[in-house]
Protein backbone atom coordinates (compact mmCIF):
# COMPACT_ATOMS: atom_id res chain seq x y z
CA UNK A 1 0.00 0.00 0.00
CA UNK A 2 2.63 2.45 1.14
CA UNK A 3 5.02 1.75 -1.74
CA UNK A 4 2.17 2.28 -4.12
CA UNK A 5 1.36 5.62 -2.59
CA UNK A 6 4.92 6.83 -2.88
CA UNK A 7 5.04 5.76 -6.49
CA UNK A 8 1.91 7.73 -7.22
CA UNK A 9 3.22 10.83 -5.49
CA UNK A 10 6.53 10.78 -7.24
CA UNK A 11 4.74 10.29 -10.53
CA UNK A 12 2.58 13.31 -9.79
CA UNK A 13 5.59 15.43 -8.84
CA UNK A 14 7.44 14.35 -11.94
CA UNK A 15 4.41 15.18 -14.03
CA UNK A 16 4.22 18.62 -12.49
CA UNK A 17 7.88 19.32 -13.17
CA UNK A 18 7.54 18.11 -16.74
CA UNK A 19 4.50 20.29 -17.37
CA UNK A 20 6.38 23.21 -15.90
CA UNK A 21 9.42 22.78 -18.09
CA UNK A 22 7.20 22.21 -21.11
CA UNK A 23 5.48 25.52 -20.45
CA UNK A 24 8.85 27.16 -19.96
CA UNK A 25 10.04 25.77 -23.28
CA UNK A 26 7.03 27.06 -25.15
CA UNK A 27 7.26 30.49 -23.58
CA UNK A 28 10.92 31.13 -24.24
CA UNK A 29 10.54 29.74 -27.75
CA UNK A 30 7.90 32.23 -28.77
CA UNK A 31 9.85 34.91 -26.89
CA UNK A 32 12.94 34.52 -29.05
CA UNK A 33 10.85 34.28 -32.17
CA UNK A 34 9.28 37.61 -31.38
CA UNK A 35 12.63 39.14 -30.60
CA UNK A 36 14.16 37.91 -33.82
CA UNK A 37 11.49 39.63 -35.84
CA UNK A 38 11.68 42.71 -33.69
CA UNK A 39 11.88 45.50 -36.22
CA UNK A 40 9.13 44.66 -38.68
CA UNK A 41 6.88 43.49 -35.91
CA UNK A 42 7.11 46.79 -34.06
CA UNK A 43 5.79 48.65 -37.07
CA UNK A 44 3.13 46.08 -37.65
CA UNK A 45 1.94 46.30 -34.08
CA UNK A 46 1.55 50.01 -34.32
CA UNK A 47 -0.48 49.74 -37.48
CA UNK A 48 -2.52 46.95 -35.98
CA UNK A 49 -3.05 48.68 -32.67
CA UNK A 50 -6.24 50.46 -33.66
CA UNK A 51 -7.76 47.33 -35.12
CA UNK A 52 -6.73 45.07 -32.26
CA UNK A 53 -8.09 47.45 -29.72
CA UNK A 54 -11.52 47.23 -31.21
CA UNK A 55 -11.25 43.46 -31.44
CA UNK A 56 -10.08 43.29 -27.84
CA UNK A 57 -13.01 45.37 -26.74
CA UNK A 58 -15.41 43.07 -28.51
CA UNK A 59 -13.74 40.05 -26.95
CA UNK A 60 -13.82 41.58 -23.49
CA UNK A 61 -17.48 42.30 -23.66
CA UNK A 62 -18.45 38.95 -22.17
CA UNK A 63 -15.69 38.39 -19.64
CA UNK A 64 -13.87 41.64 -18.80
CA UNK A 65 -16.44 44.31 -18.12
CA UNK A 66 -20.03 45.41 -18.36
CA UNK A 67 -21.02 48.15 -20.77
CA UNK A 68 -23.22 51.07 -19.78
CA UNK A 69 -26.25 49.32 -21.27
CA UNK A 70 -25.55 46.13 -19.39
CA UNK A 71 -25.20 48.00 -16.13
CA UNK A 72 -28.45 49.85 -16.70
CA UNK A 73 -30.23 46.66 -17.73
CA UNK A 74 -29.03 44.85 -14.61
CA UNK A 75 -30.23 47.75 -12.46
CA UNK A 76 -27.12 47.76 -10.31
CA UNK A 77 -23.63 49.26 -10.45
CA UNK A 78 -20.61 48.07 -8.48
CA UNK A 79 -18.06 50.67 -7.42
CA UNK A 80 -14.73 49.95 -5.72
CA UNK A 81 -13.84 52.40 -2.94
CA UNK A 82 -11.59 52.47 0.08
CA UNK A 83 -13.15 51.57 3.39
CA UNK A 84 -10.33 52.76 5.64
CA UNK A 85 -9.24 56.05 4.16
CA UNK A 86 -10.96 58.94 5.84
CA UNK A 87 -12.04 61.44 4.58
CA UNK A 88 -12.04 60.07 1.01
CA UNK A 89 -13.54 56.65 1.36
CA UNK A 90 -14.35 55.09 4.72
CA UNK A 91 -17.05 53.30 6.63
CA UNK A 92 -18.61 55.40 9.35
CA UNK A 93 -19.84 54.27 12.77
CA UNK A 94 -23.19 53.28 11.27
CA UNK A 95 -21.55 51.01 8.70
CA UNK A 96 -22.27 53.45 5.87
CA UNK A 97 -19.67 54.34 3.26
CA UNK A 98 -18.72 58.02 3.48
CA UNK A 99 -16.19 60.45 2.02
CA UNK A 100 -15.30 62.55 -0.99
CA UNK A 101 -15.12 59.57 -3.38
CA UNK A 102 -18.28 58.04 -1.98
CA UNK A 103 -20.23 61.29 -2.31
CA UNK A 104 -19.41 61.17 -6.03
CA UNK A 105 -20.20 57.45 -6.24
CA UNK A 106 -23.65 58.00 -4.76
CA UNK A 107 -24.34 60.64 -7.40
CA UNK A 108 -23.20 58.36 -10.22
CA UNK A 109 -25.66 55.67 -9.18
CA UNK A 110 -28.42 58.23 -8.74
CA UNK A 111 -27.89 59.71 -12.22
CA UNK A 112 -27.65 56.28 -13.82
CA UNK A 113 -30.86 55.35 -12.02
CA UNK A 114 -29.48 52.10 -10.70
CA UNK A 115 -28.86 50.48 -7.35
CA UNK A 116 -25.42 50.87 -5.87
CA UNK A 117 -23.04 48.37 -4.34
CA UNK A 118 -19.72 49.44 -2.87
CA UNK A 119 -16.83 47.01 -2.79
CA UNK A 120 -13.97 47.71 -0.40
CA UNK A 121 -10.58 47.63 -2.15
CA UNK A 122 -6.95 47.86 -1.12
CA UNK A 123 -4.53 50.13 -2.94
CA UNK A 124 -2.64 47.30 -4.60
CA UNK A 125 -5.70 45.47 -5.89
CA UNK A 126 -7.53 48.38 -7.56
CA UNK A 127 -6.37 47.47 -11.06
CA UNK A 128 -7.14 43.79 -10.52
CA UNK A 129 -10.70 44.56 -9.54
CA UNK A 130 -11.25 46.33 -12.86
CA UNK A 131 -9.37 43.85 -15.01
CA UNK A 132 -11.32 40.91 -13.66
CA UNK A 133 -14.61 42.79 -13.96
CA UNK A 134 -15.37 42.52 -10.25
CA UNK A 135 -16.28 46.21 -10.15
CA UNK A 136 -17.56 48.56 -12.86
CA UNK A 137 -15.77 51.69 -11.62
CA UNK A 138 -12.90 52.33 -9.22
CA UNK A 139 -13.39 55.49 -7.19
CA UNK A 140 -10.69 54.74 -4.64
CA UNK A 141 -8.69 57.97 -4.73
CA UNK A 142 -6.94 56.62 -7.79
CA UNK A 143 -4.06 58.82 -8.98
CA UNK A 144 -3.65 58.98 -12.75
CA UNK A 145 -0.21 57.72 -13.85
CA UNK A 146 1.04 56.67 -17.29
CA UNK A 147 1.75 53.12 -16.05
CA UNK A 148 -1.73 52.73 -14.68
CA UNK A 149 -3.26 54.27 -17.81
CA UNK A 150 -1.83 51.33 -19.75
CA UNK A 151 -3.85 48.93 -17.63
CA UNK A 152 -7.12 50.80 -17.10
CA UNK A 153 -8.97 53.73 -18.65
CA UNK A 154 -9.18 56.91 -16.60
CA UNK A 155 -12.09 59.32 -16.94
CA UNK A 156 -11.73 63.07 -16.40
CA UNK A 157 -10.13 64.04 -13.07
CA UNK A 158 -12.06 65.29 -10.05
CA UNK A 159 -9.23 66.10 -7.66
CA UNK A 160 -5.60 67.27 -7.56
CA UNK A 161 -2.91 65.46 -5.65
CA UNK A 162 0.86 65.32 -5.10
CA UNK A 163 2.95 63.27 -2.72
CA UNK A 164 3.67 64.33 0.84
CA UNK A 165 5.81 63.13 3.71
CA UNK A 166 4.69 63.32 7.33
CA UNK A 167 7.07 62.77 10.24
CA UNK A 168 7.13 62.86 14.02
CA UNK A 169 7.42 66.30 15.62
CA UNK A 170 10.70 65.44 17.35
CA UNK A 171 12.39 64.82 14.02
CA UNK A 172 10.70 66.58 11.15
CA UNK A 173 11.85 65.44 7.73
CA UNK A 174 11.80 68.41 5.38
CA UNK A 175 13.93 66.87 2.68
CA UNK A 176 14.43 63.29 1.55
CA UNK A 177 18.21 63.71 1.98
CA UNK A 178 17.68 63.80 5.77
CA UNK A 179 16.66 60.16 5.68
CA UNK A 180 19.67 58.02 6.61
CA UNK A 181 20.47 54.46 5.67
CA UNK A 182 19.20 53.26 9.07
CA UNK A 183 15.84 54.92 8.71
CA UNK A 184 12.74 53.36 7.30
CA UNK A 185 9.96 55.17 5.51
CA UNK A 186 6.46 53.76 5.66
CA UNK A 187 4.52 53.40 2.42
CA UNK A 188 1.38 51.57 1.45
CA UNK A 189 1.88 48.83 -1.11
CA UNK A 190 0.48 49.77 -4.51
CA UNK A 191 0.41 53.56 -4.03
CA UNK A 192 2.06 56.27 -6.12
CA UNK A 193 4.32 57.07 -3.15
CA UNK A 194 5.74 53.56 -3.30
CA UNK A 195 6.27 53.75 -7.06
CA UNK A 196 7.87 57.18 -6.82
CA UNK A 197 10.32 56.27 -4.06
CA UNK A 198 11.17 52.90 -5.62
CA UNK A 199 11.97 54.63 -8.88
CA UNK A 200 13.60 57.88 -7.76
CA UNK A 201 15.06 57.12 -4.33
CA UNK A 202 15.91 53.41 -4.34
CA UNK A 203 18.40 53.99 -1.50
CA UNK A 204 15.60 54.75 0.95
CA UNK A 205 14.48 51.70 2.87
CA UNK A 206 10.74 51.28 2.62
CA UNK A 207 8.58 49.52 5.12
CA UNK A 208 5.51 48.41 3.26
CA UNK A 209 2.05 47.84 4.61
CA UNK A 210 -0.91 46.55 2.69
CA UNK A 211 -3.65 48.72 4.14
CA UNK A 212 -4.00 52.32 5.20
CA UNK A 213 -5.13 51.23 8.65
CA UNK A 214 -2.05 49.07 9.37
CA UNK A 215 0.33 51.72 8.04
CA UNK A 216 -1.33 54.28 10.30
CA UNK A 217 -1.12 52.05 13.40
CA UNK A 218 2.53 51.24 12.72
CA UNK A 219 3.43 54.89 12.22
CA UNK A 220 1.64 55.85 15.44
CA UNK A 221 3.58 53.13 17.24
CA UNK A 222 6.80 54.79 16.18
CA UNK A 223 7.73 52.50 13.31
CA UNK A 224 9.52 54.43 10.57
CA UNK A 225 10.86 58.00 10.64
CA UNK A 226 8.34 59.18 8.10
CA UNK A 227 5.29 58.15 6.16
CA UNK A 228 5.08 58.96 2.44
CA UNK A 229 1.67 59.04 0.85
CA UNK A 230 -0.65 61.30 -1.14
CA UNK A 231 -0.24 64.79 0.31
CA UNK A 232 -3.98 65.03 0.90
CA UNK A 233 -3.72 62.07 3.21
CA UNK A 234 -0.65 63.11 5.15
CA UNK A 235 -2.11 66.60 5.63
CA UNK A 236 -5.33 65.01 6.88
CA UNK A 237 -3.35 62.68 9.14
CA UNK A 238 -1.31 65.51 10.69
CA UNK A 239 -4.46 67.60 11.13
CA UNK A 240 -6.30 64.80 12.91
CA UNK A 241 -3.46 63.51 15.07
CA UNK A 242 -1.29 65.40 17.57
CA UNK A 243 2.46 65.28 17.31
CA UNK A 244 3.00 65.02 13.57
CA UNK A 245 4.19 67.52 10.99
CA UNK A 246 4.02 67.41 7.22
CA UNK A 247 7.65 68.31 6.46
CA UNK A 248 7.33 67.81 2.70
CA UNK A 249 3.95 68.75 1.30
CA UNK A 250 4.64 68.42 -2.40
CA UNK A 251 6.95 65.76 -3.76
CA UNK A 252 7.16 64.59 -7.34
CA UNK A 253 4.84 65.83 -10.03
CA UNK A 254 1.39 67.26 -9.46
CA UNK A 255 -1.08 64.58 -10.40
CA UNK A 256 -4.80 64.20 -10.62
CA UNK A 257 -7.27 61.72 -9.26
CA UNK A 258 -9.89 60.29 -11.56
CA UNK A 259 -12.43 57.48 -11.78
CA UNK A 260 -11.15 54.42 -13.63
CA UNK A 261 -12.97 51.81 -15.68
CA UNK A 262 -11.82 48.56 -17.27
CA UNK A 263 -9.62 49.09 -20.32
CA UNK A 264 -11.81 49.44 -23.39
CA UNK A 265 -15.10 50.09 -21.60
CA UNK A 266 -15.83 53.08 -23.78
CA UNK A 267 -19.55 53.45 -23.19
CA UNK A 268 -19.10 53.74 -19.45
CA UNK A 269 -16.02 55.96 -19.85
CA UNK A 270 -17.86 58.38 -22.13
CA UNK A 271 -20.82 58.50 -19.82
CA UNK A 272 -18.55 59.28 -16.85
CA UNK A 273 -16.78 62.06 -18.76
CA UNK A 274 -20.09 63.63 -19.74
CA UNK A 275 -21.29 63.26 -16.17
CA UNK A 276 -18.19 64.99 -14.76
CA UNK A 277 -18.50 67.88 -17.22
CA UNK A 278 -22.20 68.19 -16.47
CA UNK A 279 -21.62 68.14 -12.72
CA UNK A 280 -19.16 70.99 -13.18
CA UNK A 281 -22.02 73.28 -14.13
CA UNK A 282 -23.61 72.84 -10.74
CA UNK A 283 -20.24 73.00 -8.92
CA UNK A 284 -20.83 69.50 -7.67
CA UNK A 285 -17.28 68.80 -6.51
CA UNK A 286 -17.16 72.03 -4.54
CA UNK A 287 -20.30 70.86 -2.78
CA UNK A 288 -18.62 67.49 -2.32
CA UNK A 289 -15.58 69.18 -0.75
CA UNK A 290 -17.76 71.21 1.56
CA UNK A 291 -19.67 68.13 2.62
CA UNK A 292 -16.74 65.79 3.18
CA UNK A 293 -13.33 67.45 3.20
CA UNK A 294 -13.81 70.91 4.71
CA UNK A 295 -13.65 69.61 8.28
CA UNK A 296 -10.21 68.19 7.64
CA UNK A 297 -8.59 70.68 5.32
CA UNK A 298 -10.51 73.87 5.98
CA UNK A 299 -11.77 76.17 3.24
CA UNK A 300 -8.27 77.31 2.17
CA UNK A 301 -7.48 74.05 0.35
CA UNK A 302 -10.73 73.99 -1.62
CA UNK A 303 -9.42 75.53 -4.83
CA UNK A 304 -6.14 73.61 -4.62
CA UNK A 305 -7.75 70.21 -4.31
CA UNK A 306 -11.00 70.36 -6.26
CA UNK A 307 -11.04 69.86 -10.00
CA UNK A 308 -14.41 70.91 -11.38
CA UNK A 309 -15.87 69.57 -14.61
CA UNK A 310 -12.64 67.72 -15.43
CA UNK A 311 -11.30 71.26 -15.84
CA UNK A 312 -7.59 70.68 -15.72
CA UNK A 313 -7.68 67.56 -17.84
CA UNK A 314 -5.43 69.25 -20.38
CA UNK A 315 -2.64 69.78 -17.85
CA UNK A 316 -1.45 66.20 -17.32
CA UNK A 317 -1.73 65.51 -21.05
CA UNK A 318 0.90 68.15 -21.70
CA UNK A 319 3.40 66.52 -19.39
CA UNK B 1 0.05 36.78 -27.41
CA UNK B 2 2.28 35.12 -24.89
CA UNK B 3 0.63 33.82 -21.78
CA UNK B 4 3.57 34.63 -19.52
CA UNK B 5 6.35 37.18 -19.98
CA UNK B 6 9.51 35.23 -19.19
CA UNK B 7 11.77 38.28 -19.04
CA UNK B 8 9.48 39.66 -16.34
CA UNK B 9 9.60 36.39 -14.43
CA UNK B 10 13.38 36.31 -14.57
CA UNK B 11 13.66 39.88 -13.34
CA UNK B 12 11.41 39.09 -10.37
CA UNK B 13 13.31 35.95 -9.34
CA UNK B 14 15.76 37.68 -6.93
CA UNK B 15 12.88 39.33 -5.08
CA UNK B 16 11.07 36.03 -4.73
CA UNK B 17 14.29 34.35 -3.62
CA UNK B 18 14.73 36.93 -0.85
CA UNK B 19 11.13 36.49 0.14
CA UNK B 20 11.57 32.72 0.21
CA UNK B 21 14.57 33.05 2.51
CA UNK B 22 12.59 35.32 4.79
CA UNK B 23 9.70 32.86 4.82
CA UNK B 24 12.09 30.00 5.56
CA UNK B 25 14.01 31.94 8.20
CA UNK B 26 10.90 32.92 10.11
CA UNK B 27 9.23 29.61 9.35
CA UNK B 28 11.99 27.41 10.71
CA UNK B 29 12.77 29.56 13.72
CA UNK B 30 9.08 29.69 14.57
CA UNK B 31 8.55 25.99 14.00
CA UNK B 32 11.63 24.98 16.01
CA UNK B 33 10.38 27.08 18.91
CA UNK B 34 6.89 25.66 18.42
CA UNK B 35 8.19 22.09 18.66
CA UNK B 36 10.03 22.81 21.90
CA UNK B 37 7.07 24.67 23.35
CA UNK B 38 4.60 22.04 22.21
CA UNK B 39 6.67 19.21 23.62
CA UNK B 40 6.90 20.79 27.06
CA UNK B 41 3.21 21.70 27.05
CA UNK B 42 2.23 18.18 26.00
CA UNK B 43 4.23 16.62 28.84
CA UNK B 44 2.74 19.06 31.32
CA UNK B 45 -0.77 18.27 30.22
CA UNK B 46 -0.29 14.52 29.90
CA UNK B 47 1.29 14.08 33.32
CA UNK B 48 -1.17 16.57 34.84
CA UNK B 49 1.36 18.77 36.58
CA UNK B 50 -0.73 20.94 38.92
CA UNK B 51 -1.28 24.66 38.16
CA UNK B 52 0.96 24.49 35.09
CA UNK B 53 -1.53 22.24 33.31
CA UNK B 54 -4.25 24.85 33.78
CA UNK B 55 -2.06 27.60 32.39
CA UNK B 56 -1.08 25.44 29.44
CA UNK B 57 -4.72 24.54 28.87
CA UNK B 58 -5.71 28.20 28.66
CA UNK B 59 -2.77 28.95 26.37
CA UNK B 60 -3.63 26.13 23.99
CA UNK B 61 -7.30 27.04 23.73
CA UNK B 62 -6.49 30.73 23.28
CA UNK B 63 -4.03 30.22 20.44
CA UNK B 64 -5.77 27.35 18.69
CA UNK B 65 -9.02 29.28 18.51
CA UNK B 66 -7.80 32.61 17.19
CA UNK B 67 -6.41 33.22 13.69
CA UNK B 68 -2.69 33.90 13.30
CA UNK B 69 -3.56 37.23 11.72
CA UNK B 70 -5.27 38.35 14.91
CA UNK B 71 -2.35 37.14 17.04
CA UNK B 72 0.14 39.02 14.86
CA UNK B 73 -1.94 42.18 14.98
CA UNK B 74 -2.02 41.91 18.74
CA UNK B 75 1.71 41.32 19.04
CA UNK B 76 2.72 43.95 16.51
CA UNK B 77 0.15 46.71 16.88
CA UNK B 78 -1.29 45.97 20.32
CA UNK B 79 1.75 45.44 22.54
CA UNK B 80 3.47 48.76 21.65
CA UNK B 81 0.48 50.51 23.21
CA UNK B 82 1.58 49.14 26.56
CA UNK B 83 5.20 49.96 25.83
CA UNK B 84 6.40 46.57 24.61
CA UNK B 85 7.75 47.03 21.14
CA UNK B 86 8.84 44.01 19.10
CA UNK B 87 10.27 44.46 15.58
CA UNK B 88 8.41 42.80 12.74
CA UNK B 89 10.61 39.76 12.24
CA UNK B 90 10.85 38.55 15.86
CA UNK B 91 7.14 39.28 15.99
CA UNK B 92 6.54 36.86 13.12
CA UNK B 93 8.68 34.19 14.77
CA UNK B 94 6.90 34.68 18.08
CA UNK B 95 3.47 34.55 16.48
CA UNK B 96 4.30 31.37 14.62
CA UNK B 97 5.90 29.79 17.71
CA UNK B 98 2.87 30.52 19.88
CA UNK B 99 0.35 29.31 17.32
CA UNK B 100 2.50 26.30 16.40
CA UNK B 101 3.21 25.49 20.06
CA UNK B 102 -0.50 25.12 20.74
CA UNK B 103 -0.98 22.78 17.79
CA UNK B 104 2.18 20.80 18.47
CA UNK B 105 1.19 20.35 22.12
CA UNK B 106 -2.06 18.73 21.13
CA UNK B 107 -0.32 16.57 18.54
CA UNK B 108 2.29 15.26 20.98
CA UNK B 109 -0.32 14.78 23.67
CA UNK B 110 -2.46 12.64 21.41
CA UNK B 111 0.69 10.63 20.68
CA UNK B 112 1.40 10.20 24.38
CA UNK B 113 -2.17 9.17 25.05
CA UNK B 114 -2.11 6.62 22.25
CA UNK B 115 0.59 4.62 24.02
CA UNK B 116 -1.20 1.88 25.98
CA UNK B 117 -0.88 2.06 29.80
CA UNK B 118 0.39 -1.52 29.68
CA UNK B 119 3.63 -0.23 28.18
CA UNK B 120 4.32 1.82 31.27
CA UNK B 121 3.30 -1.01 33.58
CA UNK B 122 5.52 -3.48 31.74
CA UNK B 123 8.48 -1.11 31.84
CA UNK B 124 8.02 -0.57 35.57
CA UNK B 125 7.71 -4.28 36.23
CA UNK B 126 10.99 -4.82 34.39
CA UNK B 127 12.63 -2.65 37.02
CA UNK B 128 12.87 0.63 35.11
CA UNK B 129 12.35 3.83 37.01
CA UNK B 130 9.43 6.00 35.99
CA UNK B 131 11.82 8.44 34.38
CA UNK B 132 13.55 5.69 32.42
CA UNK B 133 10.22 4.29 31.30
CA UNK B 134 9.06 7.65 29.99
CA UNK B 135 12.36 8.35 28.26
CA UNK B 136 13.03 4.93 26.70
CA UNK B 137 9.61 3.37 26.28
CA UNK B 138 6.82 5.93 26.18
CA UNK B 139 8.37 8.89 24.36
CA UNK B 140 9.86 6.99 21.40
CA UNK B 141 6.47 5.45 20.70
CA UNK B 142 4.54 8.66 21.28
CA UNK B 143 6.79 10.63 18.95
CA UNK B 144 6.56 7.99 16.26
CA UNK B 145 2.76 7.95 16.50
CA UNK B 146 2.55 11.72 16.17
CA UNK B 147 4.84 12.02 13.13
CA UNK B 148 2.10 12.24 10.46
CA UNK B 149 0.17 14.90 12.36
CA UNK B 150 3.45 16.62 13.17
CA UNK B 151 4.41 16.88 9.49
CA UNK B 152 0.93 18.19 8.68
CA UNK B 153 1.46 20.86 11.36
CA UNK B 154 4.79 21.91 9.89
CA UNK B 155 3.26 22.34 6.44
CA UNK B 156 0.31 24.19 7.92
CA UNK B 157 2.61 26.57 9.80
CA UNK B 158 4.76 27.28 6.74
CA UNK B 159 1.64 28.14 4.80
CA UNK B 160 0.41 30.37 7.60
CA UNK B 161 3.39 32.66 6.94
CA UNK B 162 1.34 34.09 4.08
CA UNK B 163 -0.44 36.42 6.50
CA UNK B 164 2.82 38.13 7.51
CA UNK B 165 2.14 40.92 5.03
CA UNK B 166 -0.11 42.40 7.71
CA UNK B 167 2.96 43.30 9.78
CA UNK B 168 4.95 44.51 6.78
CA UNK B 169 7.18 41.44 6.39
CA UNK B 170 8.08 40.92 2.74
CA UNK B 171 7.23 37.23 2.63
CA UNK B 172 6.29 35.46 -0.61
CA UNK B 173 2.65 36.49 -0.52
CA UNK B 174 3.38 40.17 0.15
CA UNK B 175 6.13 40.25 -2.47
CA UNK B 176 3.68 38.97 -5.05
CA UNK B 177 0.96 41.42 -4.02
CA UNK B 178 3.43 44.29 -3.92
CA UNK B 179 4.83 43.56 -7.38
CA UNK B 180 1.32 43.31 -8.78
CA UNK B 181 0.60 46.72 -7.29
CA UNK B 182 3.79 48.18 -8.74
CA UNK B 183 3.90 46.71 -12.22
CA UNK B 184 0.54 44.96 -12.79
CA UNK B 185 2.01 41.68 -14.08
CA UNK B 186 -0.55 39.62 -12.25
CA UNK B 187 -0.26 36.23 -13.90
CA UNK B 188 3.55 36.18 -13.72
CA UNK B 189 3.54 37.17 -10.07
CA UNK B 190 0.95 34.60 -9.07
CA UNK B 191 2.64 31.82 -11.05
CA UNK B 192 5.93 32.55 -9.31
CA UNK B 193 4.10 32.56 -5.99
CA UNK B 194 2.75 29.05 -6.56
CA UNK B 195 6.11 27.77 -7.78
CA UNK B 196 8.00 29.17 -4.80
CA UNK B 197 5.54 27.78 -2.26
CA UNK B 198 5.93 24.39 -3.92
CA UNK B 199 9.72 24.72 -3.77
CA UNK B 200 9.43 25.21 -0.03
CA UNK B 201 6.70 22.73 0.74
CA UNK B 202 7.20 19.75 -1.57
CA UNK B 203 10.52 18.78 0.09
CA UNK B 204 8.85 19.04 3.48
CA UNK B 205 6.10 16.68 2.35
CA UNK B 206 8.62 14.26 0.89
CA UNK B 207 10.79 14.39 3.99
CA UNK B 208 7.70 13.83 6.07
CA UNK B 209 6.76 10.62 4.33
CA UNK B 210 10.32 9.30 4.63
CA UNK B 211 10.36 10.19 8.33
CA UNK B 212 7.02 8.50 8.76
CA UNK B 213 8.31 5.25 7.24
CA UNK B 214 11.56 5.24 9.20
CA UNK B 215 9.99 5.97 12.57
CA UNK B 216 7.16 3.48 12.37
CA UNK B 217 8.05 1.29 15.32
CA UNK B 218 5.25 2.01 17.71
CA UNK B 219 2.20 -0.11 18.29
CA UNK B 220 4.02 -3.32 19.10
CA UNK B 221 1.59 -6.11 19.89
CA UNK B 222 -1.44 -4.49 18.22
Amino acid sequence: MRKNWIKKTSAAVLGLILTGSLLAGCGSGSGTAAQGADEPQAQETEAEAAGTEAADAAENENAGFRTLEEIQASGKITIGVFSDKSPFGYVDENGEYQGYDVYFGNRIAQDLGVELEYVSTEAASRIEYLQTGKVDIILANFTVTPERAEEVDFALPYMNVALGVVSHNDRVITDLSQITADDQVIVISGTTAETYLTKNNPEIKLQKFDTYATAKSAFENGTGVAWANDNTEVIAFAAENEGYTVGIDSLGSADTIAPAVTKGNETLLNWLNEEIVKLGEEKFFHADYEATLVDTYGPEFEETLVVEGGGQAAAPAQN
Amino acid sequence: MELLRWDVIVSYLPLYRDAMFLTLRIGWAGIAAAIGLGFVCALIRHYRIPVLQNIVGIYIELFRNTPLLVQLFFLYFGLPKIGLEIPAEPCGVLGLALLGGAYMAETFRSGLEAVEPIQMESALSLGMSRQQAVLHVILPQAVSISVPAFVANVIFLLKETSVFSAISLMDLMFTAKDLIGLYYKTLECLTLLVVFYLIILLPVSALGSILERRLRYAGFGD
